[in-house]
This record gives C-alpha cells, structure tokens and sequence, in this order.
C-alpha cells in the first residue's frame, strides 16, 4: 500500500522538488522523503487553496481595500462580511461538498463514473423541492431542505439498487442508467413544473449560481462539515463495502447498513447544496477521478486531497465566471459545464487508451496495493 | 423440409404486412381526431381556421416522427445495439449550438436569416458537416465502442448547451429575441415555415442513401460479418451517419428536442413486427411515433389544455420504457 | 501448385508495440492451414489483415493477383469469407434467414431460384433442416457456429478464414467442427485457413502448420515437420512428447 502511494505521487513531486528545492529525489533519504511526500500534495493543495482563496476575496465589482478593512472602514468590512466572506465559504463547502460526495459514491458503487449527477441525486433534491413548493408554498426554505434530503436520499438509493438488480457488465452504463433515471425524474419535475405553473420560478432556483449568496442565507452548506467528518471517519467501510457484499461479509461489515450510510451521506450534501447554491454537476465527478489518478484509489489516502482539490476547482471557476465579462457574472454553471465536460472527456480518452477493460484509473497501483 | 420454408417465411412477411396495416389505420384514426375534434365543423370560417392552425402542427409532427423513426433505426442498426437512441448524443444540442453560433457571427439581420428556409439550410449544411465529423472522430477514437460514445454525446450536450447559453448571456437582446423565436419550436408552437424545405430535404436524403440503406440489413450484423459480406463498411458507416445526424436535425428544428421517442418507437416497431427487414421496421417505426406523437397531442390538448407539452410525456414514459428494457434484459449489458 | 495467396513483408504496430513483424508466406491452395501460437503471438493479427477486417502497416498480401487492398469489398467477398468469434446478433433471425445472407454479395436482399438451392444444399451439408426456422438466439453454441458455417458454404467462396471457431465449444462440437473444416477441403476443395489455439487439432486436421511467437513466424510447413519436440518447444516454451495417433504426430504437454 505504501508502496503504491509512494508511485502514486512520485511524479508531481518531481517537478515540485526540481522547481522549488532543486534537488533530486536519490539525494534524499528515502524514508523521510517518503513521509513528506505522503503529506505534500495535500500541503501544496491547501497552500494554493489559500493563496486563490485570498485572491478570490479582493475581486468583485467595488474595490475592497486591504488596508482599509483592517483600519476597519465600516463600508468596506460591511461588503467583506455580507457578501464576499459568505461567498467564499459557500464554494468552498460546494467544491469540498461534491466532490467528497462523489467520491463516495464511487466508492460504493465501485464505479469511476457515478456521482452526484450521473446518479439521479441532484434531479431527485429538486424534484422534493418542486414538490415543496408546490404543496407547502408559504413555508420557508427549511421545508424545502428537508424535502430535498428526503428525495435525494431515497432516489440515490433507489438508483443504486436497480442498477445493482440489473447487474451491469459494462461499467459505462452505470452512469448512462443514471442519467436516464435523472432524465425520467426530471421530467416528471417539469410535468408539475407546467402543472402549477412555477416552470419559471425553478429554474432560476435550479441554476447554479454564488452571486445570490449573502450572510443569513447560505448558513445551511455549513451542515457539509460535520457529514464530510463522518464520511472521514467511516472511510475504510466505504472502502470494503465497494469491494461486495461477500467481501464486506467476509470482514464482519454490514453492508446494507453502509451502503444506505454511505449514500446518504453523500445525497444529503448534494441536496443541501441544491437548495443553496443550485445545480452545480460534474465536480463530483472529476475531481475524485483526477486525484485518483496521482494518489490511488484508498479512500482515507485521497479524501482530504479530493476535498481541497475540490473547493479548488470551484474557486478557479467561479474567479473565471466573475472576471471574464466584468462587471456582469456568468453563472458559474456554464464555467464549470465547459470545463468539467472537456476534462471529463479527456479522462474518458485517457481510460480508454489505458487498459480498455480497466474499471480503474489507478489499475497498476491498485496490485501494488493488494500485496 | 423445403416446405416449411415456403409456408413460414410469406407467413411472417404476411403478418408483417396485416400488423403494418392496423397500425396505418390507427395513423389515420388519430390523424382525423387530431384535425376533427372540437373542430366546429358546423362553422364553415372557424372551421378552415382552425383547421389552418392544425394541419402545420399535424405536419411538422408527421416529419418529425418519420426523421426520428428513421435516424433511430439507422443509428442502433449502425451500432448494433438496440437501448440507445441518437438523442443521447447530444445532437439537438449540437444543433441549437451551432444554430446561436450561425446567429451570433452573422446577425439576424443577415440575409442568412430573413428567409426561415435558407437560415435552415445554414443550420442543415452546418449541422451535416460538424456532426458527422463530430461522431465520426468519435467512432474511430473509441472503436466503435456505443457507451462511450453515448457517455461522450451526453457530456458534449452539456458542454455545447453551456457554451450556447453562455453566448445568449453575451447577445444583443433584440437579436436574442429572434433567436428564440426560430430557435425553440415545441408541438404547440411548430416550425411551419420549414415544412415544403424539410421534406424535400428528406427525400434528397432518401435518394443519396438509397444504396446504403439496403445494406442496412447487413451492416445490422456487426462489422466483421458485413465486410465478410463485401459491404464497404467505413463509407457505409460515414454515409449513414450522415443520415441520422440530418434527420435528427430536421426533427429538432420542427417540433424541437423529443428525447426518447426514438427508442420507444423503435423497439416498439421490433417488437411488434419481430423481422429484421429494415424496409418494415422503418414503416412501423414512422407510425407508431405518428400515433404517439398524434395522441400525445390530443391528449395534451383536450385533456391537459396544453399545460403539460406532450415532449414531456414522451422524456418520462420513454426513460421508463429504457428502464424496462435493461430489467428485461438482465445482465446482458 | 501456384499459390493464390501470397503474403509478404507484413507488418502491423499500435503505438510502439509491432504486433506483426514482418511476416511472409504462401498460403497452399486447397489445403488446410492452421496458425498456431501463444497468446499474443500475432496470429489473429495476421488472419484479420488477410481477411481485411484490420488495415495492414506496409506489406503486401497478393490476392489472385492483385493486393487485397485493392479489391472492391463486394467483388472480394465472393472470394473470400471470414468468419470471427465474436457473432453477437440482436437481430430476430432464423436459421436459414442467416445463411441467405451468405448470398448477400451475389444477389443483395432479392434472392434468385438458384441462390435459394445453394442455401438449401448449404443448410442440409451443415445437417441443420430441423433447425432452419427456428431462431439463432435460441439455438445452442454448437448448433449457432454450425449455422454460421452453413452460411459461409453459402457464400461459395474459394477461400474460408476462421478465426479461432472452437473457442466456446466442447469437445464433442469443436472435433465435429474440425471434421467439417476437413471436408470442406477434401470434399468441396476449399482452402481453408484457421487459427487455433488447440495445438492437437491443428494437428490432427490440418495439412500445414504456421506458428507464431513474437510476431514473427517461428516454423511454417507440413505438419509433421512442425510437431516435433525440439520446434514446439521453442514456440511455447513448454516441454511436449510427440505421440502418433492415426499416423498424425499428436502432442502431450503438462
């Protein structure tokens, strides 16, 4: 296993000795090399995390002056708490969110395809959510959050249950399946969309989109935090449940009761960010794939990275969708949309050419880690 | 021996022919509803006008099924697998992409779109020559491998859906404005205008492909098999590609995006005419989605006051009837 | 005995790795060709260049004369028929429907009098009458291979490539199936070329032997000059004793 990692990350790590210590990497002792480099990704991750985090804060439309928020110029810290602190934390719960549910899902499924988009979660949030407005029109955003947990949790595992009956070979019909149920269960959304006549008033609540973010209305993404905790803490189960049911059996771990754990989990973060932030797709589902390639496929090794990575990706976006038309905004959506689909593509190219029935990017590894 | 070959094989071709014609009758049933019910007949003037507002929509709806009957066959034939459907690949959105695209180069103001017909014979010329590079480029890369290629298209739908809605984001509102107007066609709203060009570029399209169509049957068994039989595979294959990518088109500009009337329409038509004769299957397969286009409509119509567009039937009993499929078939895939 | 098919020079790579490295031979008309080899060898590379179901690198295969690049795809078929492992129907077909298509390349979709006789005597030579309505999906592995050899008699061409025809089959169907591959040749005077992954068969049933090993060719001639001890081991690297059996060198390994 260590082994693994040891190969796993060998290669970013190269360039990032040869670009900021310059030295190489016989000239170290192996072991203390092998510890730093355990750690490094996720210490670049964070660092640059930070830096674009900071970035992020002083770009928007009116002029944030360092010195002055810290001479405490009321105007000034007034817009940096109400608006742009919110806004910050929002993507990174969002990025932090979905993809650790995507990878968790993954995970469980034992499909590097599935995630919070290909597995019907988010249609299913929305769907509670249009069934929220539609029967409890005057009740507030709790009653719409509760719906949305409600059917995202019980459409996901819906979901994963069929496409365990039908026992799939092919391993790229898992997301097609889910795409579909996505499809059939947002049709049926629009059907009481057209019916109660609020068609309009859903798609502006399902498109993805921070600029509405302010102080005392995005508090809930904050519930990410404690579920990614939990999802750290019961990794290695995820782990062994994605391995089947005999295996999981086989180490005494009820697989059943973690896997319905496991999806929930990851349904509940998705739809709280549904509810907040709108539809935001295929985070979950890149960036779990994208870390794996460097650092492996155990879940405990590449969480913490996934999630950085993760609040990373959606930072960069979001700076891109706020500076490319300035003043105006592009829904940050349609940034990730464009993005995440040509890495998407990429990495299916890259699948393709290595291994062709390799259901795992990090297949090599992955033997390395069984001995 | 020899004849219990001649007795089952006009049998079967004969049922075929009986089914073909039940379901002909059902057409016309549906099509009378259609332009009859609550017609006012009694109303000479209110009866030609409304009878004016219906036959266009009847019309585009009769295009529109036999394009997407037709695309669907081809394109499962061509693959060789029978749970997909062309629009899963992302081609209407690639169509309306490249539709704002022509738009926001040109302008509406452009000679390209004063003419409803010529603006669709940019998109047509547009859409033939991308898409089929497109899924071409994308056969070859993936050697033929469908899911792939189905994973691909519905990223690409995304990816060419963000692009267009991120140039509508960018656009003169007034040209936004008349692009949406020639852009989104649904069934109550059709394309009328397009009709007189949209059959005469099918039937251009029939006669080009006359020939491959007939190889259709072959191409039907995999590519080893229709080499084996001396069928030009690759060219076959471009042609044909060709095909479904226009047809998709001029469904999409007629009655706009029908996600899964083709894979209902299609394994209904196997299903019920069980041959493997494409001449059949694609008669069978056009009826069948002029019934449940039809219907679909008087149903939306008279019994949902067009709240409920009929497209929106279609996505959830056709991803119901895919789910049905993959149960049926357990394990297979 | 001039040879029809003359195959010089062929080589075939992905990316860096050749596959096929430049492999020459004649194919001996109306005899009985088997490729043999380990997994990886080039072999079935080699019969998909020959039956063009994959695009050589450079090389030459001289077909009658002519290289098969060259021959127009329906002209060729009534030369030349392939049949692949991989038959993966999902049409509603019957028996004899399947081996009409074996006349496709003469007569497309509209079959002539004559056509129907060269099905019927197709169907009855593969002893498939009581089978012929039923349909392909329901039949069971052998009977399905037998109705795809049906239709390549069908088909009436010179040459028959099969492409590894006893894989998923047991022992009783792959010794009938290698019994009809003999008498396609002795009796209706084919040429029949196949890869196999059963050494014993090919020697048994065949007249000549090719094997690979590394995509080069290893041994290529009569039968007996390939059995022996010392030449199958250099291709396998296994140790082999060589039996007679019937007069053919038949090999036992473990």
């Amino acid at each position: 296993m260590e082994y693994a990692e040891y190969y796993g990350i060998i290669c970013p790590i190269q360039v990032y000795r040869i670009i900021f210590f310059n030295h190489t990497l016989a000239s170290a002792n192996c072991m203390e090399v092998f510890y730093i480099k355990k750690h490094l990704s996720t210490v670049i991750l964070g660092s640059l995390l930070f830096v674009t985090a900071v970035i992020s804060l002083f770009i928007g439309v009116l002029d944030l002056n360092i010195g002055a928020l810290f001479s405490g110029d009321s105007e000034d810290l007034q817009i940096f708490l109400l608006s742009r602190l919110p806004r910050l934390l929002a993507i990174l719960c969002t990025g932090i969110g979905m993809s650790v549910a995507g990878l968790i899902m993954q995970q469980l499924c034992m499909n590097k395809f599935v995630s919070p988009t290909t597995g019907a979660t988010i249609q299913s949030a929305q769907f509670g959510i249009a069934l929220a407005m539609v029967f409890f029109p005057t009740m507030g955003l709790f009653t719409r959050t509760i719906f949305a947990f409600i059917f995202a949790v019980a459409g996901t595992i819906l979901f994963v249950f069929f496409v365990q009956r039908i026992k799939v070979k092919d391993t790229v019909l898992v997301p097609l399946i889910g795409i579909m149920f996505g499809n059939i269960i947002g049709g049926v959304t629009n059907f009481i969309a057209w019916q109660f006549e609020i068609n309009q008033q859903l798609s502006t609540y399902f498109s993805g989109s921070f600029s509405l973010i302010i102080r005392g209305k995005y508090e809930l993404v904050w519930l990410i935090v404690p579920l990614v905790i939990i999802a750290f803490i019961y990794s290695n189960h995820f782990n062994i449940v994605g391995m089947g049911q005999d295996f999981s059996k086989n180490l005494g771990v009820n697989y059943n009761l973690i896997l319905i754990l496991g999806l929930s989990i990851a349904s509940v973060i998705t739809a709280s960010i549904v509810v907040i932030v709108g539809q935001i797709s295929y985070i979950g589902l890149i960036v779990p794939n994208l870390v794996a390639i460097f650092k492996g496929d155990k879940i405990r090794g590449t969480l913490v990275d996934t999630a950085l990575f993760g609040a990373l990706f959606v930072l960069i976006c979001d700076i891109i969708a706020r500076s490319v038309i300035m003043p105006f905004e592009i829904p940050i959506e349609m940034v990730v949309g464009i993005i995440g689909s040509l890495v998407f593509i990429a990495m299916l190219f890259y699948k393709l050419k290595h291994g062709k029935k390799a259901v795992h990017f990090g297949k090599k590894k992955e033997v390395a880690a069984n001995e | 021996m020899n004849n219990s070959v001649t007795l089952q094989k006009p049998n079967r071709h004969k049922k075929n022919a009986v089914k073909l014609l039940i379901l002909g009758v059902i057409t016309v049933a549906a099509i009378v509803c259609y332009l009859l019910i609550n017609s006012h007949p009694e109303k000479t003037k209110l009866f030609l006008y409304i009878l004016g507002l219906r036959l266009p929509t009847l019309l585009c709806m009769v295009i529109a099924s036999l394009s997407i009957g037709v695309a669907t066959l081809i394109f499962q034939s061509i693959v060789n697998n029978r749970i997909v459907t062309p629009a899963l690949l992302g081609m209407q959105s690639i169509y309306s992409f490249l539709h704002t695209a022509a738009v926001f180069v040109f302008g509406t103001g452009s000679i390209l779109f004063v003419n409803q017909n010529v603006s669709f014979a940019v998109d047509l010329v547009l859409m033939g020559t991308v898409a089929t590079f497109l899924y071409w480029y994308l056969f070859q890369k993936t050697g033929h491998n469908i899911l792939y290629i189905m994973l691909i298209g519905t990223v690409l739908s995304s990816f060419f859906g963000s692009i267009q809605s991120a140039m509508v984001r960018v656009m003169d509102p007034n040209e936004y404005d008349a692009l949406l107007s020639s852009l989104v066609a649904d069934f109550n709203n059709v394309n009328g205008e397009i009709i007189i060009f949209s059959v005469a570029a099918l039937a251009v399209l029939a006669i080009v492909l006359h020939k491959e169509l007939k190889l259709l049957d072959v191409i039907t068994m995999g590519r080893d098999q229709a080499i084996n039989l001396g069928v030009d595979y690759d060219k076959a294959i471009r042609k044909l590609l060709f095909g479904v990518v226009l047809c998709m088109a001029v469904a999409t500009a007629t009655v706009g995006p029908v996600s899964f009337l083709g894979l209902i329409v299609a394994n209904l038509s196997r299903q019920i005419l069980k041959t493997y004769k494409h001449s059949h299957l694609i008669i069978g397969a056009s009826l069948i989605g002029m019934i449940a286009l039809i219907g679909g409509q008087l149903v939306s119509q008279h019994i949902f006051h067009f709240t409920v567009p009929v497209s929106t039937f279609v996505t959830i009993a056709g991803g119901v009837y895919f789910l049905y499929l993959l149960l049926r078939k357990k394990g297979a895939y | 005995m001039a040879a029809n098919m003359n195959i010089v020079d062929l080589v075939k790579s992905y990316g860096s790795k050749t596959v096929v490295d430049e492999v020459s031979f004649e194919v001996p008309k109306g005899k009985v060709l088997s490729l043999i080899g380990p997994n990886g060898a080039g072999k079935s590379t080699v019969m998909g260049m020959i039956s063009r179901l994959i695009a050589k690198d450079t090389g030459v295969i001289d077909f009658e004369g002519q290289d098969l690049s060259k021959w127009k795809s329906k002209e060729l078929a009534k030369h030349l028929s392939i049949l692949t492992q991989h038959n993966n129907i999902q049409m509603k077909l019957t028996v004899r429907e399947l081996v009409a298509f074996g006349r496709f390349p003469y007569s497309g979709s509209r079959l002539t009098p004559e056509d129907n006789e060269m099905i019927d005597r197709a169907v009855a030579y593969m002893e498939l009458e009581e089978f012929e309505d039923r349909y392909i999906d329901e039949l069971s592995g052998g009977q399905r291979q037998r109705a795809y050899i049906a239709m390549v008699i069908a088909q009436d061409t010179d040459y028959i490539l099969l492409d590894e025809p006893t894989n998923n089959l047991d022992i009783y169907h792959a010794s009938n199936l290698m019994r009809i591959v003999r008498r396609l040749c002795d009796e209706l005077g084919k040429t029949v070329i196949l890869v196999l992954h059963e050494i014993n068969y090919a020697a048994f049933y065949s007249d000549y032997i090719c094997a690979f090993r590394d995509g080069k060719i290893a041994k290529f001639g009569a039968v007996s000059e390939v059995m022996t001890k010392e030449c199958l081991k250099d291709i396998y690297n296994v140790d082999f004793e060589i039996i007679n059996v019937h007069d053919k060198p038949l090999s036992v390994y473990y």
